[in-house]
């Protein structure tokens, strides 16, 4: 008997190395400020995962291990994680959801040729900031932006009002649609500033309220719990002007609002139909995790994993600069939540849908869905 | 003119929000010498056992009394597991272990609950106006008014005119005396401990009817707050600590509708460098205490 043990140990053994693994190390924020992110993002990579290896890996032969390791969304925890995990020899590095953690680890990548992607940081800038083997993954503040200001001018707004905040590169979302929306002929009438974790937004409620002639519209890519406190004291001081967000506001609270939410329209990464990916990944997830996803973010993850496979079916190997090189030349990879093409992308950030979505009666209604152009999408601000 | 009466308003519900925030750190600073900074996850357990109660069905005025009710417990608790044996310890042992407590609190709020914030819903009647004559007030501004004036009304009752609000008050002044006069000091320090409880328990409500969403790490910014209001009122001083929230309230108020937009960013560190500018002239703040402290 313990010969037989021995034996079947050894032939695991063997197993085990002969097969070709791919190690992924996430050093990503599992707690913090950015968990709300990071978290959802990293579930839906473990779906991939999981279906990847059940079908015998990636080509059949790359099974996927993954190490997660918490950066506490604090950027010198998450480079110090990063460092650990890239000594432990792994072939890909998932970064947070927010450029400054993303940079110091994308650096330290780069520097070992380990392509990385960021879990759902939107910013365009942040690829090009963190080393030549970073890649983005959410579609671009420039990129959504372009389709929300396409849809305002379409609309027929011919006025704006933008609320944005300096504190994160996300929350300035606004600049880029105001460029768009000018573009098309639009005006931006008036500007407010405000801080991440504003609680108040009475005064600059009260300046909306004031402005004579109002904005047709106003557009804000602040997110929780800015968004729901800013959306209440506007509505409840009796302003009932349109309002165009972003993907931040893409959660449960916007949902639970009520009236005052009612016809917000926001630009997100994808809208789950019954029989499309984005609803047949909801459900892979549902029966991986026993809940329901709460945010689109777990869809980005699985579509993470998707990018890899692709890619190394591409390079057939796990060597780091064939890996990098073949993402820079992907196209219309099929995702959860739609196509992703990096081809031709030199800010390494994906060319993929924007999706826009009203609320309605605490719901979702389905606005449009597009690839916005490439000469309507800004250039990367700094 | 109606714009200006219209941002006072705006002024009176943030400084009220601030006042009951920074007047729960003072009670329990004024009897133990220790600013709290775990108040603000009694704000986030509000909010949590409002969303709870809630999402089982419970009716609203229920919700809202869970929702005080657990922060009243949880702070009894901490009084009791954390900060009771540490009583009589220097400032600074009690200030880390506040600190660890807040987050042992929120992590155990991310890896128990959620990361994610968790919605809140509140009745539609909070999103609406009201109109007073011919302006407009908002409802929640409104509720965040009357239920500050009603708790600070009734906590000047309680501190003037019950013999527990009394010897809160003359534990804050000289707690070795007031002892002697046998004042038991487990039930004084519990029961400011109770009331900072249920002013958390209140403005959490309140904050998170603004926000419409709890989230672990909620209560971090308004404790920081609070704690420059207390600093501005006098460290430990009552009254001070309500003055300094309305100060607080009307600068902040002032300087988000008075700057321009270029200068917008700089709204904070403009609103602390007069907050240093008026500690520099009143190094004690705007209402010390009447003692010195003996820390």
């Amino acid at each position: 008997m313990r010969h037989i043990i021995a034996m079947a140990a050894g032939l695991l053994l063997v197993q085990t190395a002969a097969a070709e693994d791919l190690k992924i190390g996430a050093a990503v924020s599992m707690t913090g400020g950015l968990a709300y992110a990071d978290v959802p993002a990293i579930e839906g990579l473990q779906v991939a995962i999981d279906e990847i290896n059940a079908a015998g890996g990636i080509d059949g032969k790359y099974m996927v291990e993954i190490d997660i390791r918490d950066g506490r969304s604090d950027p010198a925890q998450t480079t110090l994680v990063a460092q650990e995990l890239i000594a432990s020899g792994i072939d890909i590095l998932i970064t947070p959801a927010d450029a400054d953690p993303s940079i110091g680890a994308g650096l330290i990548a780069a520097q070992a040729k380990v392509p990385a992607f960021t879990t759902v940081a939107s910013s365009p800038t942040l690829p090009l900031s963190a080393g030549e083997y970073m890649f983005g993954n959410f579609p671009g503040d420039n990129l959504q932006s372009a389709v929300s200001a396409q849809y305002a001018r379409d609309t027929g707004y011919d006025t704006a009002f933008i609320l944005y905040s300096e504190d994160s590169s996300y929350t300035q979302l606004p600049l880029y649609f105001k460029e768009v929306f000018e573009g098309l002929g639009g005006k931006v009438s008036g500007e407010a500033v405000y801080n991440l974790g504003q609680q108040d937004f009475s005064a600059i409620v009260t300046t909306i309220g004031s402005l004579d002639p109002a904005p047709d519209v106003i557009m804000t890519a602040a997110y929780e719990p800015d968004f729901p406190a800013f959306i209440r004291q506007l509505r409840a001081s009796g302003v009932n002007i349109p309002v165009i967000g972003s993907d931040g506001i893409d959660s449960p609270t916007t949902f639970s609002l009520g009236d005052v939410a009612e016809g917000v329209v926001f630009s997100t990464a994808g809208f789950a139909e019954e029989g499309n990916p984005l609803s047949t990944f909801y459900k892979a997830y549902e029966k991986k995790f026993n809940r329901p996803s709460e945010t689109i973010y777990t869809a980005l993850g699985y579509d993470i994993m998707q990018v890899i496979a692709a890619a190394i079916m591409k390079a057939g190997s796990t060597d780091g600069a064939a890996l990098r090189d073949a993402i820079s030349g992907l196209e219309n990879v099929q995702g959860a939540a739609g196509s992703i093409t990096y081809a031709g992308r030199e800010d390494r950030m994906p060319l993929r849908d924007v999706t826009l979505v009203r609320v309605k009666g605490g719901d979702r209604e389905f606005v449009r869905q597009e690839t916005p152009p490439g000469d309507l999408v800004p250039k990367p601000k700094y | 003119m109606d714009i200006a009466i219209q941002q006072a308003v705006n002024a009176l519900a943030l400084g009220g929000t601030y006042a009951m925030l920074a007047l729960g750190l003072a009670v329990v600073f004024s009897v133990m010498r220790m600013i709290n900074f775990a108040h603000g996850e009694l704000m986030t357990a509000s909010g949590y056992a409002y969303a709870f109660a809630i999402a089982a069905g419970f009716p609203f005025a229920l919700a809202l009394v869970a929702g005080i009710a657990a922060a009243v417990a949880l702070v009894l608790l901490l009084e009791r597991v954390a900060f009771r044996p540490l009583r009589g310890a220097s400032p600074t042992s009690l200030l880390i272990t506040s600190f660890a407590v807040a987050v042992v609190l929120q992590t155990l709020f991310q890896s128990l609950i959620s990361p994610r914030p968790q919605p809140a819903p509140m009745p539609d009647f909070l999103g609406r106006a009201i109109g007073i004559g011919d302006f407009l007030i908002g409802s929640i501004q409104f509720t965040s008014i009357i239920v500050t004036l009603m708790m600070l009304a009734g906590l000047a009752i309680l501190f003037r005119f019950t013999m527990i609000g009394i010897s809160i008050r003359a534990a804050s002044m000289d707690f070795p005396m007031t002892r002697l006069m046998g004042v038991r000091a487990n039930r004084v320090i519990a029961m400011a401990f109770a009331i900072s409880g249920l002013l958390a328990g209140v403005s959490g409500l309140l904050w998170v009817a603004q926000r419409g969403s709890v989230d672990p790490m909620m209560g971090f910014l308004p404790v920081l707050k609070a704690f420059i209001c207390a600093v501005l009122g006098g460290l430990g001083s009552l009254p001070g600590a309500v003055l300094g929230g309305f100060v607080l309230g009307i600068i902040e108020t002032a300087l988000q509708a008075g700057l321009p937009i270029e200068w917008a960013v700089f709204k904070d560190p403009i609103a602390l460098f007069i907050v240093i500018a008026i500690l520099a002239v009143r190094p004690r703040g705007l209402l010390p205490t009447r003692v010195a402290s003996r820390a």
